[in-house]
């Protein structure tokens, strides 16, 4: 049975909206969504287990609605579910948080800026704004006035809310409590040397065992999707080297690729080379700063300077190439900015020799060392399961035994051409999550020796007009970036501006996991956790 | 610890990581150290790509005149409202009006250094320079007008 | 045949001092001068090694290290950044207890003195004597281990509770090792007495007299010595990454100076009594038989060996802290009672038997 059958058998009323990129958006209402999405999670041939992404809509007239990518791990068939609610006083959707794990955190994300309640999710609280923010940000009538900066502490409920609906439409308000009277209750964060960011979590402890840890985010959220419906195309990138810094060339390429695909502008082949060529460079080097800064986090800091020690390198071939370290501003809308430096791939051939030498050690002062091993091996274990449902791709996901590496998964600019392994672990540990990456190092060197000599001679960009305008619809990309799979979602009106531009954080479902995989773990172990799972902050709050 | 062999053999691999580790400190401590001591070494070793974008500067024709006609498209494309133009309206001696660049107010704080203006400028007026010193003590003397000449600097780094 | 004995020099001074003016006063006035002398070496000594731990780490990490202030080699900047310290504010807390807070950061210097009192620096050039004195170092530097707890209970954080609960499990185990191995010396020479040991060691230093069990139980004691410095790694009271700062975090100013300053004179305290025990202290390397060699090594002043001992000991200490990562709490224990423990009590076994059998050299 196909997807659409499944659905329809659910729920008769559905229907095929559009199509995207061979991706059918199919339309239920929120009343036969819970049957829908109960069906396809069960689907007996290639259940659709993963929940890619949940993005929250405002459509104005229509409504406010959610779009649900999914995607069977078995299968990899992928499928959009479009529901909407015209209830703009009280919007309430079905929470799908039973299904899909992830959806818990994804829900709150769309409470938080459109106001949807989901009934059923055990955790309402908002996820990014303060607790008595006003207004939801992502409503196309929101006023942005209506919140003045406030300076006074947020005080942090202890409790969540869950809403379930009563059969006679009156909603009903249920307290789940987080953190009890009894609990030792630590702040690791906002300002702490090893939440990579300011991130906070609010940490139970039990002597040093952890009880449970809730994250809170959004100190350094910017705001970012609702910018960019104020701006252009070629502006709102922008915006994405500022999401996941470590991954900068990687989200640009993601949201190229969406807005090429919508233009249906064909990008030359040796900008295709170049920008594969880059972003592998762009995973090693986020790899290298893994690395070093769970080896600091562990408290051992010299081989922090190995890791930062070859990142400079690859840092100074960005720099000739690109003109900029963090922030490269490379990808453009049709191919890259400029041709690669003539030294480019001299230096990057030289810098993989130098990189192979140096690995060893590597390996020899912190992944050899008992001491290391002891405290990584066997610690915050995730299970496949765990992982899938929690949505956390990338290594976190690839340690735990799923292969969802999208560079494999769905080929996109060369990578169908080239030979590498994805690296596949199944611990789940720590220590798995690791070795994912360090193994990874040496799979993206592969990579960027097949193609370096193979780049063709001949245009890097194709020609656009000043003004780009995109067709009307929905338009998505995804691409492996550093740290799992990066998506863009874009609704068009038609306009030189998105009507939504919605980005799939790759940290958000990362950060979700913690609280499974730190639970019973020491507080030693929390912050060793939290360096493996390798996120990166402003990529979450956005 | 299952049996005594186990517990001698954990004594064992233990140790030799341990050592290899210290082999491979000791390995480090002995080459030379890789990072450099800016600012001594900006006329030796320090190396600014040619790409490298610093900070906007006016492009400037053979009379020392800027080239930019005022036509606004590098403030139109800004991302994040750091350019303004001021012009004035003058007469050319054939009579035509044209707009004369009268300021370049560029705010160097809230540049996200994006090239789109530099893309738009149809005249090749504007260009980032290597110029990557750009700390100063108040955040005023980062809003720059560029048709000054002491805020429109081009430092050679080679 | 020592060249440099100041014991002489010792009785020469008080004697003068005695003629001059009645004895207590004497005894008074040279106490006063020995105590300004320890803490004026005391502040030296952490400014150099302060120093030598910069140096050390950059080296290690492929850095230069301080290279600004004083000259190329940085060599003013330790000063520059004592001097920052002690003008800093000493910020006071609300909900602290106030007594106990600021008697802390004394008792973990207390601790230190003691036990640095008893170093033998030279023949005849130690302040503390007694038949007891190494048991006597064990037990004031005990103390330490109470300021700690003091200071992370006192300071009403929940990361110094943390740290200080840390601290206090880990060195009232490690206390265990350090006693046995140093046992295994004391019998070994037959005595407490420091400046006895470091004679007893005249033909031959401890650790090749001893042989196999004197080195074993050298290793015990570094480890064991290292966790009681509460340096990497082992320093998971203070553990940056996890706790902020541990135990000293709601510390400032030169309140914050004192604990930094213990650190850092308990490592050169363990580098200094482990070069005592098993190094031969003061004690120039000689091998039997070789009279003309032995003759030179005489040559050089004791002090000078014992310092040199020391700072090579020191070198090894924070080789290993800037190679390893920090352990977890549980590893710690089990390092000390599942490893540590069992192998202390087997040393002195062995020692004891070779000891009874003459199997020494």
């Amino acid at each position: 049975m196909n997807l659409l059958d499944t659905i329809i058998k659910a729920a008769p009323e559905a229907h095929i909206v559009t199509e995207t990129d061979g991706i059918q958006i199919v339309a239920v209402t929120p009343e036969e969504l819970p049957a829908a999405a109960q069906a396809l999670a069960q689907r007996p041939e290639g259940a659709m287990d993963f929940l890619y992404d949940l993005t929250g809509m405002d459509w104005g007239e229509e409504g406010l609605g959610v779009l649900y990518q999914l995607e069977s791990t078995a299968t990899g068939e992928r499928i959009i579910l479009r529901t909407q609610t015209t209830d703009r006083e009280r919007p309430l959707l079905p929470s799908v948080s039973t299904l899909w794990p992830t959806a818990e955190i994804k829900e709150r994300e769309a409470f938080d800026f459109l106001g949807i309640r989901f009934t059923g999710n055990p955790d309402m609280r908002r996820l990014y704004l303060r607790e008595d923010w006003k207004g939801y940000p992502l409503r196309k009538d929101y006023d942005a006035t209506a919140n003045e900066l406030t300076l006074d502490n947020e005080i942090n409920a202890d409790t969540t809310e869950e809403y379930t609906l009563r059969p006679d439409g009156t909603l009903e308000c249920h307290e789940h409590q987080l953190f009890g009277n009894d609990d030792f209750v630590v702040n690791i964060g906002p300002q702490h040397p090893s939440t990579h960011g300011v991130l906070r979590l609010r940490t139970a402890l039990d002597g040093e065992v952890i009880r449970h840890v809730d994250p809170i985010l959004g100190y350094i959220h910017r705001g970012i999707e609702k910018m960019a419906e104020r701006m252009t195309y070629p502006q709102t990138l922008a915006m994405t080297d500022r999401l996941d810094y470590l991954s900068a060339h990687q989200n640009r390429h993601a949201l190229c690729r969406c807005i090429e695909g919508a233009m249906e502008l064909e990008v030359p082949e040796r900008a295709e080379y170049i920008r594969t060529i880059m972003d592998e460079l762009q995973r090693i080097d986020s790899h290298l700063l893994f690395y070093s800064c769970l080896a600091m986090d562990m408290g051992a800091l010299t081989p922090f300077f190995y890791g930062f020690r070859e990142r400079e390198m690859i840092l100074n071939i960005f720099e000739e190439t690109t003109g900029g370290r963090l922030i490269q501003n490379y990808n453009v809308i049709g191919g890259v900015r400029a041709d690669l430096h003539p030294d480019f791939c001299n230096k990057t051939k030289e810098f993989i020799v130098h990189l192979r030498q140096v690995l060893p050690d590597y390996h020899n002062i912190f992944t050899g060392s008992i001491i290391a091993k002891t405290r990584l091996e066997g610690v915050g274990r995730l299970s496949r399961e765990q992982v899938i449902g929690l949505g956390a791709t990338g290594g976190t996901g690839r340690a735990s035994g799923w292969a969802n590496d999208v560079r494999k998964r769905h080929p996109y600019a060369v990578y169908d051409q080239v030979d590498f392994e994805e690296v596949v672990r199944t611990e789940g540990d720590s220590m798995a999550r690791y070795l994912v990456r360090m193994d990874e190092i040496e799979q993206s060197c592969r990579i960027i020796e097949q193609l370096i000599d193979r780049i063709p001679e001949g245009p890097v960009r194709t020609k656009t007009k000043p003004i780009i305008k995109l067709p009307e619809g929905i338009f998505t990309a995804s691409v492996e970036a550093s740290r799992g799979a990066f998506g863009v979602l874009l609704e068009s009106r038609g306009d030189k501006s998105p009507y939504r531009l919605h980005f799939r954080s790759t940290g958000l479902p990362l950060v979700h996991t913690m609280d499974t995989a730190c639970r019973g773990a020491k507080l030693a172990d929390l912050i060793a956790i939290g360096g493996s799972i390798d996120f990166v902050i402003p990529d979450i709050d956005r | 610890m299952a049996t005594f062999k186990e517990y001698f053999r954990g004594w064992a691999t233990g140790l030799k990581s341990l050592a290899t580790g210290m082999g491979t400190s000791m390995k480090v401590f002995r080459q030379k150290p890789v990072t450099e001591e800016y600012p001594e070494n900006r006329h030796t070793t320090l190396h600014i790509p040619e790409r490298h974008r610093g900070r906007l500067r006016l492009v400037t024709d053979e009379n020392g005149q800027p080239r930019c006609i005022a036509c606004g498209l590098c403030q139109m494309n800004c991302p994040n409202g750091t350019i303004q133009i001021e012009a004035d309206t003058v007469e050319t001696p054939e009579g035509r009006k044209r707009k004369q660049l009268k300021a370049y107010h560029y705010d160097l704080g809230s540049c996200l250094y994006c090239q789109l203006c530099v893309e738009a400028c149809p005249h090749g007026a504007i260009e980032f320079s290597n110029d990557f010193e750009n700390a100063v003590f108040e955040r005023d003397r980062l809003r720059l007008d560029l048709t000054k000449p002491e805020d429109n600097r081009c430092h050679d780094w080679k | 045949m020592n060249y440099y004995d100041i014991n002489s020099l010792n009785q020469s001074i008080h004697g003068t001092l005695s003629s001059l003016m009645p004895e207590g006063l004497a005894i008074t006035l040279e106490g006063i001068a020995v105590g300004l002398l320890i803490i004026v070496l005391y502040a030296l000594l952490a400014i150099v090694l302060i120093y030598m731990e910069r140096r050390v780490c950059a080296a290690f990490q492929c850095r230069i290290g301080p290279n600004r202030v004083g000259g190329r080699g940085g060599l003013l900047q330790v000063p520059a950044d004592v001097l920052k310290i002690l003008t800093k504010e000493i910020i006071s807390l609300r909900h602290a207890d106030r007594f106990l807070y600021n008697l802390a950061p004394f008792l973990v210097i207390l601790a230190s003195i003691f036990s640095f009192a008893c170093l033998p620096w030279n023949q005849g050039a130690e302040i503390l004597r007694m038949d007891i004195g190494i048991f006597f170092v064990l037990a004031a530097s005990s103390i330490g281990v109470l300021g700690i707890l003091l200071a992370g209970w006192s300071s009403n954080s929940k990361y110094t509770v943390i740290g200080a609960v840390r601290s206090g499990a880990m060195i009232i185990s490690y206390e265990l090792s350090i006693g046995l191995t140093v046992l295994t010396m004391v019998l070994l020479s037959g005595t407490m007495d420091i400046q006895e040991i470091v004679m007893e060691q005249e033909h031959l230093w401890n650790i090749f007299r001893g042989h196999i069990p004197a080195l074993l139980a050298f290793c015990v004691y570094l480890i064991a010595g290292n966790a009681e410095a509460n340096r990497g790694p082992f320093d998971l009271a203070e553990a940056e990454q996890e706790l902020t700062a541990g135990y000293h975090t709601e510390y400032s100013g030169m309140h914050f100076g004192f604990f930094y300053l213990a650190e850092y004179l308990n490592l050169f305290i363990t580098a200094g009594i482990a070069s005592t025990l098993f190094l031969g202290g003061w004690m120039p390397f000689h091998i039997p038989g070789l009279d003309g060699l032995n003759a030179v090594m005489d040559w050089i002043p004791g002090v000078v060996w014992f310092v040199g001992k020391t700072f090579a000991v020191v070198f090894l200490l924070m080789w290993i802290r800037w190679t390893f990562p920090r352990l977890r709490i549980d590893q710690v224990l089990t390092l000390e009672w599942k490893y540590l423990m069992p192998l202390s009590l087997v040393i002195v076994l062995l020692m004891t038997l070779c000891v009874i059998f003459g199997l020494v050299l």
